[in-house]
């Protein structure tokens, strides 16, 4: 066992909640170009977008009941949380960003390396952490929580630090005659709250569970061992669906990875709005109703991630009170993308996902309003 | 998965033609021939489903097509997200006409005899009329089975309640209906001790709460005898959230949806309100979720059983003459809906479903010269009548939240004044008056044309007008009358020249007397609501009908029944308990069709727990 290998369950909580952090940081670029589509285009790619959304939704619930299982506390709310963008995130030797940006040929090249199934090239199996230093102000995703300049090889390599992780210290409870898993049962998002989300939500109890949950997240991302498809259900990994797109052409049975050979599909690389990438409330003209806007979003997600940490920590109930609000999301963005910047000739306004710290009580009843 | 799934399951015409070995030939891929063709795969049998409709929303692209028709359509009539295929035409209520005394009206697919014009319709797409049905799923009571022994009218069923039961059980769990048990024990209705419905209950919408905030507490006579009012939530076939005490604690688990990814087996319920005609999330429960399950059984060697040939109408049905057994379909293969080009092939099986709804099924027996031993195929056409009453509540309600219709007064479903006159259930509509006088479009038309607002205006003037809307629809019980009737005429023929479906149907006056007093009885509500009543019947309106001085405008409910009535023998009925056809022993004719009488009960849940008793005596038949 390597000295970066996970030896305490608090240093477990932490690898989750960066895990959470993780899985949470996908969702700003993939609704903003969700979102940026022009109506009455890309139907497929907005689909693709869309099913992928909701499964790392998914992946975030359950990193959640995999904290909750083990006695930790999921916080979305935590300053650091919400990534800044651009933010780096592992992809091996080289630095990457996944940034806020429209919908097109850079955004998929982006999410294709976020995706991307990651092997070690020969020189570098069992060499460990991958050294490098980021800037001050990035947000380095999937880090070591110890070693902040070291990061892993790929999501796959910090999914696996986990479940080792929590496979050792299980076996040394166990040798104690206890276990890890003493979260409260009633903490746990099941199905009953999270369905039709592109996979089964389960209860995390033991190590058993635990294993299955972290395997679904790796494999729905990035494929099983190198297959295109993510389990025998015929779903197709997130890297291949992107993949689709670029390639223009569906992927069937007995495909092999790169040479899709199902129907075609067309793709309107011109059919989103121009939205300013990672733009920044600071970027907006004051006083304009753009920025007023772009804080309002703001102000909503930060109450939206309140309300879905009460959801983790023991009221999955509240996680219906969350629906309504991903509309107003909808709402919100499109009024951002769909109008100019002002000063920004030829660019539209965009969410900038710059959440504030220390927002208590959500306010669920405004949906009401805008349905009265 | 995106992979339009079609391309593995879509069969072609040449190979059906020649292809000799089907176990069971399904016309029609609504609930009632999904369910067949589920039931049969699983028993590893054979299956080809013949659909009129293009079958373009096999996948999920064609279903969003069908919701951006919807979207940009100038007329949101519960058919306008179906494109026009004059080879597979449907009904549509927009373009009907009053009727003068003894004239016909034949400029509609349905070809209006009246003396009742009714705009009832159907559905013919891949989907059937679940494509675009409200997905309300009441069981029908204990007496509805009963109801010439009780009360002296309609035709009991061979069938009693309790033989039923374990197959509405079937039904609520395929639809995956969302219903609480506590709220369905209304008028001698009973469960199983430990039985739960696949999902917990819908909410009860704001204005339903406010209506029940307005009569609960307070009755109503009728007949020396007193009725409690309250709003009543109603089941539903829509994804709600599972109840893990399902099935004995296993939980239940929606699966099953048009297209085959995950994600879109149908999403949970946002309460669209458009879900009539179309619910953009598949929330609400449509074959296509029973016809994946199906289509995704494979048999020994791994095949696919059950195959699905789209743009095939169904146009003969040909009987052996010394056995009485079909011996096989003519079916007409069009190429192109703008086109009535066509081939016809003929399509063999052992046996032979013909699910197309209660029209299209005696229409297809008729036009094939079949009029069976009793003489009533196409006889006994019923429908539920609806009577709109709409007012404006006193204050904000919220109308145009959740989904169609959430909860209803109910408890006028039953007693001994069936008897006397017609039994209703009252839905409270959630979408306001858009039934009855085409809100909230016209209350835009208003605000615009003539009090000439716009902006912020405009915005509140629309809440303000809309938002206080109720819109009361009576389900008035129509019993089975043999004038009221589907019949051809080679005179009347479509694009494909097949005989066109020629309905006469005149409104029982037993149906009159329960709308005459659903009338009052909306009057009633509405004062103990504080709500100003702005119901207007116009006589020039197609559905107008005067009873007793006064005139009433009836709408129908696409609750189509009757027309191959099932029975106790080949000389009063069409059909037997299982729905098999006494004349032709191979053949099976399903759906509202069969039913002897319709209660008040929203026909669907019913017409699909009768499908899985057919299913089993049809593996019986061919073991």
């Amino acid at each position: 066992m390597d000295s970066y290998s996970i030896k305490t369950l608090d240093e477990l909580k932490e690898f989750l909640y960066r895990a959470m952090q993780l899985e949470h940081a996908t969702i700003p670029p993939y609704l903003t170009a969700l979102y940026s589509i022009k109506p009455g285009v890309n139907q497929d790619a907005t689909q693709v977008l869309r099913v992928i959304v909701v499964e790392e939704m998914l992946h975030l619930t359950i990193a959640a009941n995999i904290l909750n299982a083990i006695g930790g506390k999921p916080d979305l709310v935590r300053p650091d949380f919400v990534a800044s963008y651009p933010a780096a995130l592992p992809d091996g030797e080289t630095d990457f960003k996944v940034g806020i940006q429209a919908f097109g040929r850079e955004a998929l090249a982006t999410f294709l390396k976020i995706e991307r199934p990651a092997q070690r090239p020969e020189h570098l199996v069992g060499k460990g952490l991958i050294h490098r230093k980021t800037p001050a102000g990035i947000t380095a995703l999937a880090s070591h929580p110890r070693h902040e300049d070291l990061h892993f090889y790929s999501i796959g390599e910090f999914y696996s630090a986990i479940a080792e992780g929590i496979k050792y210290l299980e076996a040394e409870a166990h040798e104690a005659g206890t276990t890890i898993f003493t979260g409260d049962r009633s903490r746990q998002i099941t199905s009953e709250y999270y369905y039709s989300g592109g996979g089964e939500l389960f209860a995390v109890t033991d190590l058993k569970s635990a294993q299955e949950a972290l395997e679904l997240i790796i494999e729905q991302g990035e494929g099983d061992g190198g297959g295109i498809y993510d389990d025998d259900d015929h779903e197709l990994a997130h890297y291949y669906r992107f993949e689709e797109l670029v390639k223009g052409r569906y992927y069937q049975k007995g495909d092999q990875p790169g040479h899709p050979t199902g129907p075609h599909l067309q793709v309107d690389w011109e059919g989103a709005y121009p939205i300013k990438e990672n733009l920044k409330v600071g970027d907006i003209l004051e006083g304009s109703e753009l920025r007023e806007a772009a804080i309002a979003f703001n102000t909503r997600y930060g109450e939206f991630l309140q309300l879905v940490t009460r959801a983790y920590n023991g009221q999955p109930n509240l996680l219906l009170e969350a629906v309504p609000m991903m509309f107003e999301f909808r709402n919100m963005i499109l009024e951002l993308i769909r109008n100019p910047l002002p000063k920004h000739p030829g660019k539209n306004g965009s969410p900038t996902y710059e959440i504030p710290g220390g927002i208590k009580q959500p306010v669920v009843t405004r949906q009401a309003e805008v349905n009265a | 998965m995106l992979f339009p799934l079609e391309s593995a399951i879509r069969a072609d015409a040449k190979t059906v033609a020649e292809s000799g070995d089907y176990d069971i030939v399904i016309v029609g891929s609504g609930i009632s021939g999904a369910i067949i063709a589920k039931q049969a795969a699983e028993a590893g049998k054979r299956v080809l489903i013949l659909e009129a409709g293009t079958g373009s929303n096999v996948t999920l692209a064609g279903y969003d097509n069908l919701l951006t028709t919807f979207y940009s359509a100038a007329s949101k009539d519960n058919q306008s997200p179906f494109p026009l295929n004059a080879n597979a035409a449907i009904p549509r209520s927009p373009q009907l006409r009053k009727l003068q005394a003894g004239e016909t009206d034949s400029s509609n697919y349905i070809v209006q005899s009246g003396p009742y014009v009714s705009d009832t319709v159907y559905t013919r797409i891949f989907g059937g009329t679940t494509m675009h049905w409200e997905a309300k799923t009441p069981r029908l009571l204990r007496s509805d089975f009963k109801t010439r022994t009780l009360f002296g009218h309609g035709l009991d069923w061979p069938l009693s309640f309790e033989e039923v039961e374990e197959d509405y059980r079937l039904a609520e769990r395929e639809i995956g209906v969302s219903a609480n048990v506590e709220d369905q024990q209304y008028l001698g209705q009973t469960f199983p001790d430990d039985y739960v419905f696949p999902m917990r209950g819908l909410p009860l919408s704001y204005l339903d709460q406010q209506v029940n905030k307005g009569i609960e507490g307070t009755s109503v006579e009728l007949y020396d005898k007193s009725y409690p009012l309250k709003v009543r939530p109603y089941p539903q076939g829509r994804n709600g959230i599972p109840n893990p005490a399902y099935d004995g604690g296993k939980g239940y688990r929606p699966i099953g949806a048009v297209d085959t990814h995950q994600v879109e087996e149908g999403g949970r319920c946002q309460g669209n309100t458009n879900c009539v005609p179309l619910c953009p999330v598949q929330a609400r429960y449509h074959s296509g979720k029973t016809l994946a399950k199906a289509f995704a059984a494979n048999g020994k060697g791994g095949e696919r059983l059950v195959e699905l040939l789209p743009q095939a109408v169904a146009s003969k049905v040909n009987i052996d003459p010394d056995s009485g057994k079909v011996r096989s379909l003519e079916v007409k293969i069009y190429k192109d809906p703008a086109s009535p080009a066509h081939e016809t092939i003929t399509v063999k099986g052992k046996v032979f479903v013909l699910a197309a709804g209660a029209i299209e099924t005696a229409r297809l027996m008729l036009a094939s010269g079949l009029r069976s031993t009793s003489g009533l195929v196409g006889r006994n056409l019923m429908d539920h009548a609806y009577l709109l009453n709409w007012a404006l509540m006193p204050e904000i309600c919220g109308t145009m939240r959740g989904t169609s219709s959430t909860g209803g007064i109910v408890d006028l479903r039953d007693g001994p004044f069936r008897e006397k006159q017609a039994a209703f259930a009252i839905d409270i509509h959630n979408d306001g008056w858009g039934w009855a006088t085409g809100a909230p479009t016209s209350d835009l038309l208003e605000l615009v044309d003539d009090r000439n607002l716009y902006g912020a205006d405009l915005r509140r003037g629309m809440v303000d007008q809309v938002s206080r809307q109720l819109l009361l629809a009576f389900m008035i019980e129509v019993m089975p009358v043999e004038s009221n009737r589907i019949t051809v005429d080679p005179q009347y023929t479509d694009a494909l020249g097949n005989m066109r479906p020629i309905l006469s149907f005149t409104v029982p006056e037993y149906t009159m007397k329960g709308a005459a007093y659903g009338r009052q009885f909306a009057r009633t509500v509405f004062a103990r609501l504080g709500a100003q009543d702005h119901t207007h019947y116009d006589p020039s309106d197609y559905g107008y009908v005067a009873y007793e001085g006064q005139g009433y405008a009836i709408r129908g409910g696409n609750h189509l029944a009757g027309t191959h009535i099932m029975g106790t023998t080949k000389t009063n009925s069409v059909v037997d308990k299982n729905q098999r056809s006494w004349d032709h022993e191979n053949l099976y004719l399903m759906g509202g069709g069969s039913m002897p009488t319709i209660g008040t009960a929203n026909v669907t849940l019913t017409l699909a727990a009768m499908c899985f008793r057919s299913g089993r005596d049809i593996l019986k038949s061919l073991h």
